[in-house]
């Protein structure tokens, strides 16, 4: 170790970036010689929104050794290809965005010109007869991804839907016996350097006084060090991602258990459905000057499947991000780092990269600016792609039914995002960046999904004739049908797998 | 012609390397085209600068097999000699050499990448040279090479090997396979064309007097191609302005690996080839006022690649100092991105801006990429002390200072290196970290001492187990 190496770790707030960040710390840190600290007071909620995942979370609890059925058990936890958005292209229309891809190439040319070119000549078959995950996920069916690559198993992946709460609770016995002190109370003031500026302690409200090297804040929206004592600033995003505020509400289960999270879209936001073992969270997002509080309420309780286990809590919001996510001794993971709607499930995610960069770029006591400045540029461009995939839900859209959907359809979008939706719209090219959590099969699924099919396709696809191509496609489809069908529902393999809560 | 019209006629304008290339691989992609190619007279600059030898790296080689090309056709077509990364002379202030290998060097110790764990052992007072640990490296030290067999998972399969070919030889033999595919030799053109307004061109005006009309015009006729639109000089960060190539036959092949060599105005490079060297020497006109014969070139590239109708590819749209061996690279993947991105219709401004934002991407990266070997060099002479001088423009600072400061690696969208490859140039120039990653910085010497041991015990049994490389070569030839 070197002289000037973090010896005191303090991560401000609990919830699921506070526990995250604890657990994965603890995991990679032991045997050094450091301490890590969490600060958290129980009379402060968690907001606990990000109940659906994305794939990578997988990993995540892999490096840390967490046995799947043992962690589905503990946090009621369901598997999940994919989210089902219902309403958005236009009223009545429903996609599957899955984890997974559609169809094969034929000859190079990537599926989704094949299927477009017959879409363009008024072909019936929806894209979706051509994605396993999708066609599972419509019949409530499950199985493990096959590593064979030769196997149509092997065309997906998959996520979970949990309870952050559960998980917060499991991650914290993870990191407690991993050495974590965890530190109960009110953070009353952060005391920082009087040059510097970096942060030296926070003080609780027993007058117990927390000092720590490296901080991380994990305090939420509000930023308890990030903005409140550093006032590191933050880029507001609610011009192109109005929602400002959200309603959510469990209530008991009556479906069968869905592998999948739905998003419906309403007359001024979307409601979010996550099923898990035991309930079903729901939400709804909504754009706080085209509808009030209690319509907001109103409507999400009037379109829940069971009857509700808790009251309605409501939580506001600035979409935005942090000007610096790390700034000085102190670095901000999950809300505190910057807020982007659960739309696509990349609220835990990005507390993952945050925890995994921060590892990458790990300081010490010299504080080598060249640490937070390539941080900060990377998690910069994390955020700015997640908010152009977010953006593109609601700008791809032909609804004008209401105020809300005509200002998001008709909106100027950043450049990046006007690019990329002209080029598939034109020539069904995906423009991709080196950075950022949506591959391909993503955006394609988004942009067929509400309704973009590119007006011309690759010249390549031409060369291949209606006939023999049809033959291909309709070869393809009847494997994913039949391979659909032969999975078990996601109940039976919960079961098979011993992974049901108590 | 209406816009929506289907793009049906190509023309290239220009009959070298790169004009050939995408000759060949569009009529294989597209077999509905009519593609004709204008031939322009003289020496072939369609890359650039006109080599006797160019490179197509590591990840080129599975691209042109999908395309139609594999290695075999490569080797013999372009009596090819195989590449494992460059030897360094005289660029380093402590005037020792180094390789930079293709491929990935050590292996990492749990999270921690390898050139962190040499940091740290470094900072501890060991001397630790990477290319100890470069399967690449040692296998052009013993002299052993063989590709690793298809399937292989031993530590074999790690060797990454790029192709030194003969430049003037493998365009004959893509000439070859463009005519029999239909591709139409149309004659020769000195340069005429009436243009459109929008930066595009209606026909070419051949030598004979005809007109040859298209709906897409693609330009391989190099840096000084008649049909060149607004230009970015780079002439102040790039110092070398005069430019030599050679072929020299030899009765064995040379060893592979390109060597190159830095001297007081510029630098010298040998590329392998099965019967012979492909040497290239680069030099400052002001700094050598004696040198022999050579002929000027200007870095520079066009601010757009895609104007209307026009597409220029390799040295037409670029022209890179060649002291990173990028421009056969370079031209294939403007091509290989053309084919992506290929239009279906005679209007085709969304294809253009996408092909111009790749482009333009890879050509900044490659850009970074020679400028910073050259920046970070140590050789001695006037020339590169005024290039040391100058503050280099700040993306390429940011990659220089970030990895001086923590070994760091900045990854951009178009790069032509990997982490890897990164890494191999700043530590053959003698770039190190000045801090290391704190958790390397945890590990006890003893530990990482052994995994290094185990690693390069590992990577000689695998050299051993190659054949020499001119038996290799011999075995090709045959």
């Amino acid at each position: 170790m070197n002289g000037s190496a973090i010896e005191r770790i303090v991560i401000v707030g609990g919830g699921t970036a506070g526990w995250m960040t604890a657990a994965a710390l603890a995991h990679r840190l032991q045997g050094l010689p450091v301490s890590i600290t969490l600060v958290e007071s129980e009379e402060i909620g968690t907001v606990g929104v990000g109940e659906a995942t994305v794939p990578h979370i997988r990993f995540f609890n892999a490096r840390l050794g967490i046995d799947e059925a043992d962690f589905m058990r503990r946090t009621s936890a369901t598997f999940k290809l994919g989210i089902e958005f219902r309403n958005w292209g236009r009223k009545g229309d429903s996609y599957i965005h899955p984890f997974g891809v559609f169809g094969e190439e034929i000859e190079g040319v990537a599926f989704h010109h094949l299927w477009a070119r017959f879409a363009r000549a008024g072909g019936r078959d929806a894209v979706e007869a051509f994605s396993l995950p999708v066609l599972a996920a419509r019949m409530d069916r499950f199985a493990h991804p096959d590593s064979d690559p030769e196997s149509l198993l092997s065309t997906y992946s998959y996520a979970y839907q949990f309870d952050a709460g559960l998980y917060a609770a499991y991650l914290r016995a993870y990191a407690e016996a991993r050495g974590v002190r965890r530190v109960e109370g009110r953070i009353t003031a952060a005391l920082q350097h009087a040059e510097t500026g970096f942060v030296d302690s926070v003080v609780l409200e027993s007058g117990e006084r927390v000092a720590g090297e490296l901080f991380v804040d994990c305090s939420g929206f509000r930023g308890l060090l990030i903005e409140q004592a550093l006032h590191a600033g933050y880029e507001d995003w609610s011009h192109w991602l109005p929602c400002d505020r959200a309603v959510a509400v469990p209530c008991r289960s009556e479906a069968a258990l869905s592998p999948y999270t739905r998003a419906t879209a309403l007359d001024a936001g979307w409601a979010w459905r996550i099923p898990l073992q035991h309930r079903v969270g729901n939400g709804h997002v909504y754009c706080s000057s085209h509808i009030s509080d209690e319509a907001a309420r109103d409507a999400l309780l009037g379109q829940i499947e069971g009857e509700p286990i808790a009251e309605p809590r409501l939580l506001r919001f600035t979409t935005g991000r942090r000007r610096k996510q790390w700034d000085r001794n102190v670095v901000a993971i999950g809300l505190a780092a910057g807020f982007l709607e659960p739309l696509e499930s990349t609220s835990i995610h990005l507390i993952q990269l945050a925890i995994g960069r921060l590892l990458d770029h790990w300081p010490d006591r010299d504080w080598d600016p060249f640490c937070a400045r390539e941080y900060n540029r990377l998690m910069d461009l994390e955020y700015e792609r997640v908010r152009d995939f977010l953006i593109l839900h609601y700008h791809a859209t032909e609804r004008d039914d209401t105020p809300f959907w005509r200002q998001v359809r008709t909106m100027a979008v950043p450049e990046s995002l006007a690019h990329r939706l002209e080029t598939f719209r034109k020539r069904g090219v995906v423009v991709n960046y080196r950075d950022g959590m949506f591959l391909d099969a993503s955006w394609i699924a988004v942009y067929l999904g509400q309704r973009v099919i590119p007006e011309a396709g690759d010249p390549r696809s031409e060369a291949l004739s209606d006939a023999g191509l049809m033959l291909r496609l309709a070869a393809m489809r009847d494997d994913y049908a039949r391979m659909a069908a032969q999975l078990p529902t996601q109940a039976a393999f919960l079961a098979r797998i011993g992974a049901n809560a108590s | 012609m209406p816009a929506d019209a289907p793009l049906a006629t190509i023309t290239i304008a220009g009959g070298g390397f790169a004009g050939w290339l995408a000759a060949s691989l569009l009529a294989r992609a597209l077999p509905d085209l009519a593609i004709s190619l204008v031939e322009v007279p003289g020496p072939d600059r369609s890359l650039g600068v006109a080599a006797a030898a160019d490179v197509l790296l590591p990840d080129d080689l599975p691209l042109l097999g999908e395309a139609g090309w594999n290695g075999p056709d490569l080797l013999r077509g372009g009596r090819a000699g195989f590449v494992l990364g460059t030897a360094l002379s005289g660029w380093r202030a402590d005037g020792a050499t180094a390789f930079m290998p293709y491929g990935e060097i050590g292996a990492p110790l749990g999270p921690i990448p390898f050139h962190q764990l040499v940091s740290t052992m470094r900072r501890r007072g060991q001397p630790v040279n990477m290319a100890n640990y470069a399967l690449g490296a040692l296998a052009a030290q013993a002299g052993r090479f063989a590709p690793p067999p298809p399937g292989d998972e031993t530590v074999h399969a790690a060797l990454t090997f790029g192709l030194s070919i003969d430049t003037a030889r493998l365009a004959e033999m893509l000439r070859g396979d463009a005519l029999e595919r239909g591709v139409r030799l149309a004659g020769t053109w000195h340069g005429e064309a009436v243009q459109r307004g929008d930066g595009g061109v209606q026909r070419l005006v051949l030598a004979d007097g005809t007109s040859l009309a298209a709906d897409l015009v693609i330009d391989a006729s190099g840096p000084a191609s008649p049909l060149s639109g607004a230009r970015d000089d780079w002439s102040p960060w790039f110092p070398f302005d005069r430019v030599a190539s050679a072929r020299r036959t030899s009765e064995a092949p040379a060893p592979p690996y390109v060597h190159c060599d830095a001297h007081h105005a510029g630098w010298q490079s040998f590329a392998p080839l099965a019967d012979g060297v492909g040497e290239l020497f680069v030099f400052s006109s002001a700094d050598a006022p004696g040198a022999p014969a050579a002929e000027p070139f200007a870095p520079g590239c066009q601010q757009a690649a895609w104007t209307g109708n026009v597409v220029r590819i390799g040295g037409a749209a670029a022209q890179h100092d060649p002291v990173a061996g990028l421009q056969l690279h370079l031209a294939l993947a403007d091509v290989l991105r053309l084919i992506a991105l290929f239009p279906a219709a005679c209007e085709h401004p969304a294809e253009a801006a996408e092909y111009n934002r790749q482009w333009r991407e890879k050509t900044e990266c490659a850009f970074d990429t020679a400028l910073l070997r050259l920046a970070c060099s140590g050789a001695l002479g006037a020339v590169w002390d005024r290039l040391r001088a100058r503050a280099l423009p700040d993306r390429a600072a940011y990659r220089r200072d970030l990895y001086a400061a923590n070994g760091r690696v900045v990854l951009h969208d178009g790069e032509v290196l990997e982490e890897a490859g990164w890494t191999a140039l700043f530590d053959a120039l003698c770039v190190q970290p000045r801090k290391g990653d704190a958790l390397s910085d945890a590990l006890p010497s003893a530990k990482i001492t052994a995994h290094f041991a185990a690693i390069r015990q590992a990577m000689i049994a695998a050299v051993g187990r190659m054949p020499p490389y001119q038996a290799l070569m011999a075995q090709v030839a045959a």
